[in-house]
């Protein structure tokens, strides 16, 4: 039997409710519980921007850095970012983050390791690499929010070269991305519908097992001379028993659901890749507003995002081989419009957390949502590595900027989100020192509404 | 020689500093930048099972007809650049495969509780009257099976309570069947059940103690079936047969004549050279009308069955190398130049033993699969071809493309051949790694098309497929792919490559230092004539296969 398919059985009968209906929390009061919280979505190859060859600016705004407006924005219609115009007032462009650690034999690997993590990349053989430090959403779900994991989503086909690049929980502890929707909502939500009754003897079964589990995990950490990367191992293995899911007061709607199922049916498929992104988009959107989960990462396509894109309704050669230019006719192009493409599906995104509303304001600016990438450009370099962040974090944030920080390191934006959800210091104070610990400690000013 | 992966970072280093002036060949001995190990000596002993290890040992403890198909759906490992499934070092549970083992356990209890003749197999032959007695019978040998080895008294006290809370957990059940289910799905998500636990301690002189005979056990069964060890495996075991060279040489030659050791043949072949790839092919509808992607899964399955008959008729990586036997279906037929109408009798598969043009192929590189994979839509991505032989072939490894490479576009000239000469080929930048070591040997498959189809012109030009390709002996050159794969097929380099991949996959871990005598015998075999089977059971019965994994620490 299909482990989805028993869940979803299990699960039982399903009241339909439109999706923000859904979102909604179900208890009085529950808004209170989301918390700031950080999604970073990866795209993959760099993005089609100016280049020392002389290929032409398709990407970052053609106005001067300082603020944008939904109109101005709009008005750019020739740079791949106009396609967040509608979002304007709640972004910030960030232009000219480089990563530090530039010895890494393969590029796609050592962007992967430090795009989330601003540490150095282990000295193994060319795609294995590792980071060398935890990534930022493991240290934002750390902060005791009631996810205790971050969330960590996977779109498109694994390759087996290169697969999952983003999150880490530690040094070389590369996480395991979920690929299906379906059984991500599961995890998060799955037990949701149960009758009280069967959902307490569920539980109470569970919770006999999950006793006799933890008392063996912890004979065998007390017992023996562990090496460090088999206490590692058995830690997170203890540490991911769960006696109650979390967030069990959110569902989707029956057709919600049954859409993700048949959605998630399909992962293997570069047809299918941006309706993955779309309904991973959705369960991030669910997570966050129940409060289940305070990070969350979505990463597109492989290492290598070797994904054939539809262009123009036509399947284009691997978005990889575009993107290094060789022997794809139209090249500059097609990169330039993946770029679009991609950056839709991170406006599907907003749109969704922007629908929701929070007595505050809306869902979009309680955390920060943050579009990211492993390589700068074609030359799949380091340098000028874009983030656009959106939203304001309940205000700690300035948004509606487009910034040139000018060459920066990225521990300084990874410190800046960190402290605006809420990380800090060794002593308490905003995040400051993310990351390789050589690298100059700080913050980026311009993006705080109150300068540190 | 196989180079352990510290060493061959050293050349990729070597390989970027210098790919503007010369070559990627060439160790450069250097200060690794990690800090450098310590003394103090721990045990690596929790292996966890890979997904597919999970699915064929519930299999076989549960006694299913087909496989229960619920790891397909489990949280996939980040393999991180590792080249097998079954790596120790990447294979761990997080939140969600926790919670992926929870309902598969519990479905699986449910499953077996539910089905007497499943249920039949998991109780002990004879049944005690007395229910203390009943239920401790059980434990005691379902446990073994579960669990690897037999359980200790204390370990059969706990599960004792647990069974007795059955009745309360699943009141509508019989107490006993209760008791069974919830033991059961108690045993799927057990530590002990889920790593092959082979924690040992250390002699009064710090050395780790050996692995007991129930561990050596596990350890064959997972490095060749990927799966729990059978009941002669148990047996022996128990006898103590498995702490000498002779018991593990007895169990190792009944372990290599059976029938599933041919799908473990397949199944590292498949990984190693990332057949998986194939089911996700695209070509072009104007030049390959006929293409449809069912054919790239046929071309993983050629590939299955070429390597099972060179395993099966005694042979190694020489024939791997250069075999013209292979298996074929009307579709593959007819990218091979045959004409499907005069295949022979298929087998259920529907495949039909063929012999291919020696002209024109010889060997794994010379299949359909691996051609059409490292292919675009209508070209041959003969860089591509290139870096998958430096790097899985030879063990070669490269570095990136200097930052000016990158990025750049293949020019207009008429054949494939001149656009990489002019991109990346002498006098270019690319004249390092590429002019001498890449691009050489992808122009050996010159001949070949973006679907794996021979061909004798490009673009209206006669294809050019000579190359010279500089080995650690010397320079060698060759006319094609054929001679190219038998020039590997005599090169020291590919068989010690081929033996430090063996040797990390059937240990389920990186080739470390200590390992290099080992990987030395292996090559050293290997290029002597000897046989896949042979290298299989010299590494089983190793030490490497019989020692706990030491690590050195900082204390």
């Amino acid at each position: 039997m299909n482990r989805r398919r028993f869940l979803w059985g299990a699960g039982g009968a399903c009241v339909a409710l439109p999706f923000l209906e859904a979102l909604r929390p179900a208890s009085a009061g529950a808004s209170d519980a989301v918390l700031p919280f950080a999604i970073f979505v990866r795209q993959g190859n760099g993005v089609q921007q100016a280049t020392v060859d002389g290929e032409p600016e398709r990407f970052w705004p053609s106005f001067a850095p300082g603020p944008m407006t939904r109109e101005t924005l709009a008005a750019d219609a020739g740079r791949a970012v106009s396609e967040l115009a509608d979002h304007a007032a709640d972004l910030t462009f960030v232009r000219g983050i480089r990563f530090n650690d530039p010895v890494n034999a393969c590029k796609h690997s050592g962007g992967g390791n430090q795009v989330l993590t601003a540490a150095r990349a282990s000295a193994d053989d060319c795609n294995a690499t590792l980071a060398l430090g935890e990534s930022l959403d493991s240290r934002i779900a750390a902060l005791g929010g009631p996810g205790g994991e971050p969330l960590t989503l996977y779109a498109g086909i694994k390759t087996g070269y290169l697969d999952e690049v983003l999150s880490y929980r530690g040094p070389r502890q590369l996480r395991a991305a979920e690929r299906s929707p379906f059984a991500a909502y599961q995890g998060l939500f799955g037990l949701s519908k149960l009758p009280p009754a069967e959902l307490s003897s569920l539980l109470q079964r569970r919770k006999s097992v999950n006793d006799l589990v933890r008392g063996e995990l912890q004979q065998l950490l007390a017992g023996r001379e562990l090496s460090k990367a088999d206490r590692d191992r058995l830690d997170l293995h203890f540490s991911s028993i769960r006696d109650l899911e979390n967030g069990m007061a959110c569902s989707m709607s029956d057709a919600e659901i049954t859409n993700l199922q048949t959605g998630s049916s399909a992962l293997d498929d570069d047809d299918t890749i941006e309706n993955i992104v779309k309904l991973h988009c959705d369960v991030i959107a669910l997570a966050v507003a129940c409060g289940s989960k305070r990070a969350a990462t979505l990463q597109i396509g492989c290492g290598p995002d070797q994904t054939r894109y539809h262009v123009d309704g036509v399947k284009q050669a691997s978005f990889h081989e575009i993107s290094h230019r060789g022997g794809v006719a139209g090249a500059v192009d097609l990169h330039h419009q993946i770029d679009r493409k991609l950056l839709q599906l991170y406006k599907y995104l907003l749109d969704k957390l922007a629908e929701h509303r929070l007595p505050e304001g809306t869902l979009l600016n309680r955390g920060v949502t943050v579009y990211l990438n492993d390589l700068g450009n074609k030359f799949h370099d380091y340098e000028n590595v874009p983030y656009l962040v959106a939203g304001s974090a309940g205000g700690f944030l300035r948004t509606g900027n487009y910034l040139d920080v000018g060459g920066v390191a990225n521990n300084k934006i990874l410190n800046t989100l960190g402290a605006a959800v809420g990380c800090t210091n060794a002593a308490g104070a905003a995040l400051d020192d993310f990351g390789d610990p050589t690298l100059e400690k700080g913050l980026l000013d311009a993006m705080l509404v109150h300068r540190m | 020689m196989w180079r352990p992966r510290i060493y061959r970072w050293a050349a990729v280093s070597a390989c970027i500093a210098v790919a503007c002036l010369s070559g990627c060949y060439g160790i450069i001995d250097g200060p690794s930048r990690e800090a450098s190990a310590t003394q103090q000596v721990r045990i690596d002993g929790f292996p966890r099972l890979s997904h597919a290890q999970w699915e064929l040992t519930v299999g076989d403890l549960f006694g299913l007809d087909s496989t229960a198909g619920l790891a397909r759906s489990f949280a996939s490992d980040p393999l991180g650049g590792k080249a097998f499934d079954n790596d120790y070092a990447v294979l761990d549970v997080g939140s969600s495969l926790f919670a992926d083992y929870q309902l598969a356990a519990e479905s699986l209890a449910e499953q077996v509780t539910s089905e007497p003749a499943l249920l039949a197999r998991l109780l002990p032959p004879t049944l005690p009257s007395d229910p203390e007695a009943r239920r401790r019978a059980f434990l005691e040998t379902f446990g073994q099976r579960a669990l690897r080895r037999p359980l200790l008294k204390a370990e059969v006290d706990a599960r004792l309570l647990l069974f007795a809370q059955g009745a309360a957990l699943y009141s509508e059940l019989d107490p006993f069947l209760a008791g069974v289910r919830v033991s059961v799905a108690a045993f799927l998500q057990s530590p002990h059940f889920i790593y092959r636990v082979e924690a040992v301690g250390h002699s009064a002189s710090g050395e780790p103690e050996p692995l007991d005979g129930w561990q050596i056990a596990s350890r064959l069964s997972y490095a060749i079936w990927n799966s729990m060890p059978d009941q002669e495996l148990f047996r022996a075991a128990a006898a103590g047969e498995l702490m000498t060279p002779q018991g593990v040489h007895t169990q190792v030659e009944r372990m290599l004549e059976a029938p599933r050791t041919r799908v473990a043949v397949g199944r590292f072949f498949d990984q190693l050279y990332q057949a998986n790839q194939y089911e996700h092919l695209s070509k072009s509808p104007t030049l390959y009308p006929a293409f449809v992607p069912q054919l790239g899964t046929e071309m993983r399955t050629e590939l299955t069955k070429f390597v099972q008959n060179i395993y099966d008729e005694s042979g190694g990586l020489r024939q791997l190398l250069t075999s013209t036997t292979s298996f074929v279906t009307p579709g593959l037929a007819s990218i091979y130049g045959l004409a499907p109408s005069a295949l022979a009798t298929s087998d259920a598969e529907g495949f039909s033993r063929v012999q291919l043009d020696p002209g024109q192929r010889a060997g794994l590189l010379t299949l359909s699969g691996f051609l059409a994979w490292k292919a675009t839509d209508s070209q041959p991505n003969t860089i591509q071809r290139g870096v998958f032989i430096m790097r899985r072939i030879i063990c070669q490894a490269l570095g990136s493309p200097p930052p000016t490479a990158q990025g750049a576009s293949l020019g207009g000239q008429p054949t494939d051949r001149q656009r990489i000469d002019a991109l990346t080929g002498p006098g270019t930048c690319g004249a390092g790694c590429h002019g001498q070591y890449i691009n050489p040997a992808g122009f050996a498959f010159e001949h070949f098309g973006a679907l794996g189809e021979y061909r004798t012109s490009d673009a209206g030009n006669p294809v050019d497929s000579a190359a010279a390709l500089p080995f650690e002996s010397g320079s060698i050159a060759y006319h094609d792919a054929g001679e190219l794969s038998r020039a590997l097929a005599d090169s020291p380099q590919a068989h010690a490559c081929f033996a430090g991949y063996l040797l990390e996959y059937l240990a389920g871990r990186e080739v470390v230092a200590s390992d290099a005598p080992l990987v030395a015998k292996l090559a050293q075999t290997s290029l002597g004539g000897a046989s896949t089977r042979q290298l299989l059971a010299t590494v089983l019965e190793s030490e490497a296969l019989r020692q706990p994994l030491a690590t050195k620490e900082q204390p």
